[in-house]
């Protein structure tokens, strides 16, 4: 990026300024029109100056303009005009006003959707820039980077920017011309008066931005403490385990509360000076008027300047300061968006990234296998002292090659170098006569693969972050609609890429399947052999079921659920399930969920957020439902204060059982309080709201608060057919409600099976559930498709959703379904255990047959699956085939050998 | 039936007896209301002990598991409290349970017993009693069975 922000606004929108300032341009003349018109409304149609002389008709519309007397004063008529009678001048002059005014207001916004379009735009560049530089950050700056603090960067600090670029160019020359109009004005009415305006603004321009310069650096500190604040923050979120642990909440709130005051502190200072450079800014302007009126009525009295001049200059005056203080505006703006814009180009400074690879794109492709030559490698760690010292070997690849070190980092180093990661080495690495650090990063991320000690998950489903490393291209073109003309367009004005992300960009051939059923069907199978494949039957039961992408799948769910209907009563078990029904309260579901009776996919509609939705308040209004829920509220409330007073605050308790937080539990006494002193009239509409909401949770056969009788169930009943309607009629598509004999694509596959509520009285009943549930799913051969669904499961942020073992699951997987030539595993198997670790490697070894497989090993135990064992000794690295494979078929051992 | 009629049954249990009727309706709200149908178990000779009950209706029998096949030692009736050993002394459960006909209990959860217990010092102290005065009554019942010194 340029080091100056003008320059880099100049070369990216040259033309559209350039466009923009020549309509702001020829908007002046129509501009001009709508100030000229009044004056010739009053004083030609009202005050009748047109018909003066006994004239009866005025021209009206007669277009041209006479040439100033020193040029002739020829006059050029374009059009006549039409004689109108002074009714029709009045009418006709007030409609060409109004035209003016249209057409006016439609030059304006045309310049401002042009000034936002190429502010907007202009920040579209950056932002992307910024994020590619990102890309491109060294290792060693990436290991001082705060991640959080780039994406402020990125989000935040760029913002002002783009909305300045539209101004940038377009405004000081609009408002430096209007300003020097005025002062022309001035000048030609009285040269003394003139010399003194121009001095006061001189003196303005030159003293303000001086005054201005502290103010700079004040700004560039405050957004410097303001990114560390933001910075701080996410890295105590983020770490929020060890803030708990070691109880250190207080000391963090310190050091928080500590940023905050020194970010008060500049922004205060910031006000201080801002404002002193305001009043002085003023006194200056009003200074201008005082000479006026004392010099210029010294000179009128002298008889040197008429008082009609006077007068004129005062009134041009007037004209000067708003154009002045919007440009000085213009001028604190531009210098407050400079140092943004030098802070964040110093964020990404040269130094701080790779250089940029030209190949990348180069579509070169080789086959790694071959040679693997190592010659004289050296590799220090970073504090200096030698892992690896002028080692040199020889291996034919593809092989299976164990690496293992008798102390140190010496093997995972090596590891990392051969997968391309960032390492500093001297000496010659080269496979198949190619040096190692000239493969262009196309091969390198399709032929290699590195999977190490941290799994780097990205949030998604599970499949997704398997399948992320098939994601280098897109692979079908986008369809030539509108849309995707209009997409590419702005990104062909704004330096982005032109690829679509709605297009295909899973290399299912590299993978070696035809369809993505197949290599979903393979993922599982994998993910069973690592030992996953009840999480991910448990994944699967928990998510849903898209019926529009397999109908089948849905289809043989819904007939599991009329099997399981048919199982329990057949075996007299009805009681353990109460399966749902349009017309019956479902006792074991809530209150809540037998009002809705289908599944919210929006926020709003879960949990207490409900009582906030209008639609679903006109219902239970409507069945007259709110008071009797209120009063529902009010005795459960009653209940927890009676039963939980006396529990100290974050009691455990409270989060297990009680209707209300431990914090509230003061709150809703109040509002008992409120309800019982005065009746009705109380309670507030947010204690209504808040009782409500306490009832939403309910259900009878759990809590045995007696609060459900006849009635009240026939009412309920009654506002689900209202929720129903009312939801319908206003098309609300954020529920999905339960329709006997169809799935329900919101719900769960668990609970699409089940389609009722377990009734939690009968003792082991959940498990029974389970067990026969479990049954029937193997019956109809349904527990693959669960477990595909299991695949859609959301991994987090960075996979926090998932144990750790799982995590390395999907990150070894992610490094197997791209087959690589050269699969590198450094550290991957650890969180696996010692007890799976063994049919991991098995996996890892047969998925990689034919292929080469480089595994750090901590110890040589494993290692007789291996074809070679390099193992790195005090600096050396000795070379053992005959460790591997001892006993094994001797025309599959590689060529390999210490040198 | 509500938690007020099962406040109503934990108060005649003896260990319970003195407690603050709102606590006792915390232990009843805290705790879940279980069916068993006949010849149910409430838990197994071995199990861990998780949890304790008190019968609300129906009846329940203690069963021995023997080498020669469980053997009924004690038949448990309505408002008896029941494998309360278990969860305070942390040992498996020495006895097999089960409803001798249709049962519902109060199924008290170990973990919030315990809470309860560590929270409200009078919980505590009205278990220890019960639990000395039947120490007291078993010194009594081994005295009275002693061979009478000669």
């Amino acid at each position: 990026m340029n080091r100056s922000l003008f320059r880099y606004i100049w070369r990216h929108s040259k033309r559209d300024q350039l466009l923009i300032f020549a309509v702001v341009l020829a908007s002046l003349p129509f501009y001009y029109m709508s100030l000229d018109l009044p004056r010739r409304i009053v004083n030609e149609a009202i005050q009748g100056r047109a018909f003066e002389q006994g004239r009866q008709t005025a021209k009206f519309l007669d277009i041209g303009f006479s040439l100033p007397s020193w040029l002739g004063g020829h006059r050029f008529q374009f059009f006549e005009g039409i004689d109108v009678g002074r009714l029709h001048l009045l009418f006709g002059l007030s409609f060409l006003f109004l035209f003016f005014v249209l057409i006016n207001g439609g030059f304006k916004y045309w310049i401002n959707v042009s000034k936002g379009a190429l502010g907007e735009r202009m920040l579209r560049r950056m932002r992307f820039e910024l994020f590619s530089l990102a890309l491109r950050f060294t290792p060693e700056t990436l290991r001082t980077v705060k991640s959080s603090e780039a994406a402020t960067i990125i989000k935040d600090e760029v913002e002002p920017i783009g909305g300045f670029i539209g101004d940038a160019f377009v405004q000081p020359m609009f408002l430096g011309t209007q300003a020097a109009t005025a002062l022309l004005f001035i000048l030609m009415q009285s040269v003394w008066l003139g010399l003194t305006a121009a001095a006061v603004v001189g003196v303005q321009f030159i003293i303000i931005p001086r005054m201005r310069r502290e103010l700079l650096r004040l700004g560039r500190m405050r957004q410097i403490a303001s990114r560390r604040l933001a910075g701080r923050v996410s890295e105590v979120i983020d770490g929020m385990e060890a803030v708990h642990v070691h109880n250190t909440a207080r000391w963090e709130r310190a050091e928080i509360a500590h940023r905050l005051y020194e970010l008060f502190d500049i922004r205060f200072r910031i006000y201080k000076r801002k404002f002193i450079v305001k009043f002085l800014n003023n006194l200056l302007a009003q200074l201008t008027p005082f000479f006026f009126y004392a010099f210029g009525g010294y000179f009128a009295l002298q008889g040197r300047l008429d008082i009609g001049q006077l007068v004129a200059v005062i009134a041009a005056y007037r004209e000067l300061p708003p154009p002045l203080k919007e440009l000085i505006d213009w001028d604190q703006q531009r210098l407050d968006v400079q140092v943004k814009y030098d802070q964040v180009v110093a964020y990404f400074s040269a130094e701080k990234l790779l250089p940029e690879h030209a190949d990348d794109h180069t579509g070169e492709d080789v086959e790694l296998v071959g040679a693997l030559e190592v010659k004289d490698l050296s590799i220090n760690d970073p504090h200096g002292g030698i892992l690896i010292s002028r080692a040199s070997l020889h291996l034919d690849l593809p092989a299976h090659v164990a690496l293992t070190a008798e102390s140190g980092a010496a093997a995972s180093m090596f590891a990392r170098l051969i997968a391309r990661r960032p390492i500093e080495f001297s000496g010659e690495v080269q496979i198949s006569g190619r040096d190692l650090s000239d493969l262009p990063a196309s091969v390198v991320g399709r032929r290699i693969a590195y999977a190490g000690v941290e799994p780097i998950l990205f949030p998604g489903s599970i499949r997704d972050n398997i399948l992320y490393g098939l994601r280098q291209q897109p692979l079908t073109e986008a369809e030539k609609g509108e849309l995707d003309r209009r997409r590419r367009f702005e990104a062909g004005r704004t330096g982005n890429p032109s690829d679509s992300i709605e297009v295909e960009w899973i290399d299912l051939q590299r993978a070696g399947f035809g369809t993505r059923e197949e290599l979903d069907e393979r993922i599982i199978q994998l993910l069973g052999r690592m030992g996953l494949v009840d999480d991910l039957y448990r994944f699967g039961l928990g998510g849903a079921i898209d019926p529009e992408s397999h109908p089948d799948l849905a289809e043989r769910l819904l007939e599991a659920r009329g099997r399981f209907h048919e199982r329990l009563s057949g075996e007299g078990l009805s009681e353990l399930v109460e399966f749902f029904d349009p017309e019956r309260y479902n006792l074991h579901a809530t209150v809540a969920e037998n009002l809705l009776f289908g599944v919210p996919t929006s926020q709003s509609l879960m949990g207490r957020a409900l009582v906030g939705d209008l639609h679903f308040r006109q219902a239970l209004d409507r069945a007259d439902l709110s008071a009797d829920l209120v009063r529902m509220g009010a005795r459960i409330a009653e209940t927890m204060v009676d039963i939980f007073r006396g529990l100290p605050l974050g009691h455990p308790l409270f989060d297990q059982f009680s209707f209300v937080h431990a914090d509230e539990l003061g709150e809703f006494e109040a509002i008992l309080k409120r309800l019982g002193k005065s009746g009705r009239a109380g309670e507030t509409v947010e204690d209504r709201e808040r009782l409500l909401a306490l009832t939403l949770p309910y259900i009878e056969p759990r809590h045995r608060l007696g609060l459900l009788d006849e009635g009240m169930i026939e009412r309920l009943l009654a506002g689900r057919v209202q929720v129903r309607e009312i939801f319908g009629r206003h098309g609300r598509d954020d529920i999905r409600f339960y329709e006997p004999d169809t799935l329900n694509p919101a719900a769960t596959d668990r609970d699409n099976l089940l389609f009722g509520r377990v009734n939690e009285r009968v003792a082991d009943a959940r498990e029974r559930v389970r067990l026969i549930g479990a049954e029937i799913i193997d019956e109809m051969a349904l527990r693959g498709g669960i477990e595909r669904v299991g695949l859609d499961h959301q991994v987090g942020p960075a996979g926090r959703l998932l144990t750790s073992p799982q995590r390395a699951g999907v990150n070894l997987l992610r490094c197997l379904v791209k087959k690589p030539d050269i699969l590198v595993v450094d550290g991957a198997l650890a969180p696996f255990g010692e007890g799976r670790i063994g049919a991991v490697l098995d996996i890892v070894l047969e998925e990689t047959r034919e292929r080469t497989l480089l595994a750090v090993l901590s110890n040589a135990q494993r290692s007789e699956h291996f074809d070679a064992v390099i193992q790195f000794r005090g600096g050396a690295a000795d070379v053992n085939v005959a460790a591997a494979r001892a006993a094994g078929q001797p025309e599959e051992l590689p060529q390999a050998a210490a040198e | 039936m509500t938690i007020d009629t099962e406040v109503q049954s934990l108060r005649q249990v003896p260990m319970f007896r003195d407690i603050d009727p709102s606590r006792l309706k915390l232990l009843a709200f805290t705790s879940e209301r279980i069916h068993f149908a006949k010849g149910q178990r409430f838990f197994s000779q071995g199990d861990a002990a998780d949890a304790a009950y008190v019968i609300l209706e129906g009846c329940a029998e203690v069963l021995l598991e023997t080498p020669s096949g469980p053997v009924k030692v004690a038949e448990l009736g309505r408002n008896a409290l029941l494998g309360e050993m278990g969860i305070l002394s942390d040992s498996p459960r020495s006895a097999t349970i089960l409803a001798s006909e249709p049962t519902s209990a109060l199924r008290i959860d170990k973990r919030v017993f315990l809470e309860l217990l560590s929270q409200f010092p009078q919980m505590s102290i009205a278990v220890m009693r019960e639990l000395a005065s039947r120490l007291e009554r078993m010194n009594a019942q081994v005295l009275a069975r002693a061979p009478e010194p000669a």
